[in-house]
């Protein structure tokens, strides 16, 4: 069996009718007000989500999302001819994350940018798991889309989370474990789901990769 | 001894890959022979705008299918036969832009049937159903360095004891989309890049490329003996000024070179700052071995090119003529002395490093091993 602890579960789960405009005005006590004007809505929230943890260089960060930079890459599309280099830049995956610690000029040993959908959330914990760093940030989340969501490509919901996931047990909130095997599959849970047990201290469990997956609260 | 799991070697199955010219053979072939791929064409396909250097394995412009279903499959059918995508030989697909290019399609058309495969996850999907993948198909995207990222998840599963045999696929096509993006930031322009010359203008060229890689703990001749990353996330498009970032993995690949003597296949775009950078620091760190870049010849591949290069790599060492391809499009004087302008024999090498880089200050290496 492979398992961490979870630490710092925070998550980000801001009104519907929030924008990027809004975010600002609401976090913008969390950022540097250079950094801030130029942060998309995904990267206040996550950035947000992780606000108050002290990362060092040899930590390493999984990042999942499914659409990813969703505003920025509408508007870079809306753009053209005249393309915009921030638009550009801002558009590419994983730069929600990127957003936010180069905003602190933090760097990383590694960082796992995960861009699936129906098993994104046990592949990105797998990559966490495996990470020999001994502190991981798992961060995710999403940011509504405008007119790529009328046409079912982008997420209808704005939303971020981040833990901090070690194989130290005390003080810890939670714990993650896989139990390898040869179990048959059963549906993953969405990342609105791991978004929901992080926010609600909800178990999760189910089969995956092959093994027995578990989300437990202490 | 603690041997680090990134320093754990496993076996090249199998790997090849696509380019303008061809597979892998063929593009070490047109490499050796000193060819380019990249013609100047105009920015935005068929939207017009200034020509600027593409590599192309056909008409930029995204049809339906997406144009870069036909090479995908191709290129997939000298995949080794297995059951892909069951929990032990799961796939790891690979790419920074995926069908983005129907996105754009779709914003210029209007043609709802782009969409259909103009995410990453829809893309992925059209993958899956053309090659019967099952549902074990990891989805990496990290801009430049994502097939790193893919072959080093790789080596992790197999040395977990979580796959048997992994299948790493990754792909990039150009479209307006990046190549508009490239060249807002004006480092795509109308000039071939010349990788690690000292000349007054950088310049980048864009190419189309994908290749795949089937990992395997079993023995094999060819084999990726250490992978490493580091993320500087000093800027999106620039790289700290002291070169502390391409340091920091040069180092830590340098760790599990000890006792080889290494020839480098660079990143090697045609930017000044970084390729100044890049050559500086692989030569402190790896003192009088070759460095060499094919994106003067290829254009860069995105996040494809990490793999696309290790088969190029592995072509040119398995060829009969026992030569690593030169920088193609390079000129003197270079930023080091270091730099290969032509090609150079391969014996009296056992290993190669391969890097690459991305925004964000991302960096990647890896370290080919053969008998």
């Amino acid at each position: 069996m492979i398992e961490r602890f979870l630490h710092h579960v925070c998550v980000e789960q801001p009104g519907p009718e929030e924008t990027a405009a809004g975010a600002r005005l609401r976090l913008a006590d969390k950022f540097p007000r250079t950094a801030l004007r130029r942060m998309t809505h995904l990267g206040l929230l996550l950035g947000s989500a992780l606000d108050g943890v002290a990362l060092g260089p040899e930590d390493a960060v999984v990042y999942a999302s499914t659409f990813a930079e969703t505003r920025s890459l509408e508007d870079f599309l809306l753009s053209f001819p005249a393309a915009s280099p921030l638009l550009f830049q801002t558009s590419i995956h994983p730069g929600g994350v990127q957003q936010v610690l180069i905003g602190r000029q933090q760097p990383v040993a590694r960082l796992w940018p995960h861009a699936g959908r129906a098993r994104l959330v046990e592949q990105a914990l797998l990559s966490a798991l495996l990470e020999p760093a001994p502190r991981v940030v798992l961060v995710g989340g999403e940011e509504r889309g405008s007119w790529m969501l009328e046409h079912h490509a982008a997420s209808a919901r704005s939303f971020a989370f981040a833990a901090i996931l070690t194989r130290e047990a005390a003080g810890a909130a939670g714990r993650l474990s896989y139990l390898p095997g040869d179990t048959p599959d059963d549906t993953c849970p969405s990342l609105e789901n791991l978004l929901e047990a992080l926010a609600e201290h909800h178990p999760l469990g189910w089969h995956g990769a092959g093994g027995v997956w578990a989300l437990e609260w202490i | 001894m603690h041997v680090p799991v990134d320093q754990l070697p496993a076996g090249l199955a199998a790997c090849d890959c696509l380019t303008p010219f061809g597979d892998a053979a063929a593009t070490a072939a047109a490499l050796l022979a000193g060819r380019r791929a990249l013609e100047l064409s105009p920015v935005l396909g068929r939207d017009g705008g200034d020509p600027v250097p593409l590599a192309l394995t056909g008409p930029m412009d995204e049809t339906l299918p997406p144009r870069w279903l036909p090479g995908l499959r191709t290129l997939a059918a000298g995949i080794p036969p297995a059951a892909w995508g069951a929990a032990r030989t799961p796939v790891i697909v690979a790419s920074s832009n995926f069908g983005v290019g129907s996105l754009y399609a779709f914003t210029r058309d209007h043609d709802p049937r782009h969409l259909a495969h103009g995410t990453p996850f829809a893309s992925v999907d059209l993958l899956r159903a053309e090659f019967g993948w099952g549902g074990h198909v990891h989805v990496f995207s990290h801009a430049c360095v994502t097939a790193h990222l893919g072959l080093a998840h790789a080596a992790r599963l197999l040395h977990a004891g979580l796959a048997d045999r992994v299948l790493v696929f990754a792909f990039d096509f150009v479209s307006p989309f990046v190549a508009g993006g490239f060249h807002s930031l004006k480092i795509l322009n109308g000039q071939l890049p010349a990788p690690y010359a000292r000349r007054e203008t950088g310049s980048i060229g864009l190419g189309d490329g994908a290749a795949f890689a089937v990992l395997t703990l079993e023995p094999a001749a060819f084999r990726l003996a250490a992978h490493a990353l580091h993320n500087e996330m000093f800027h999106f498009t620039s790289n700290q000024p002291d070169g502390a970032g391409f340091a920091a993995c040069a180092a830590a690949i340098a760790t599990a070179t000890a006792g080889r003597r290494v020839w480098i296949k660079g990143h090697g775009t045609g930017t000044l700052d970084a390729g100044r950078l890049e050559a500086e620091v692989l030569a402190r760190q790896f003192p009088g071995a070759p460095l060499a870049s094919w994106k003067g010849s290829l254009g860069h591949t995105l996040g494809s090119c990490g793999l696309v290069e290790l088969a190029v790599a592995l072509a040119a060492l398995r060829g009969p003529a026992g030569m690593i391809p030169g920088t193609v499009g390079g000129a003197a004087p270079s930023f080091t002395d270091t730099v290969a302008l032509e090609p150079f024999a391969a014996a009296g090498f056992d290993g190669a490093i391969l890097t690459s880089n991305a925004f964000g200050g991302a960096h990647a290496a890896m370290l080919l091993t053969h008998d």
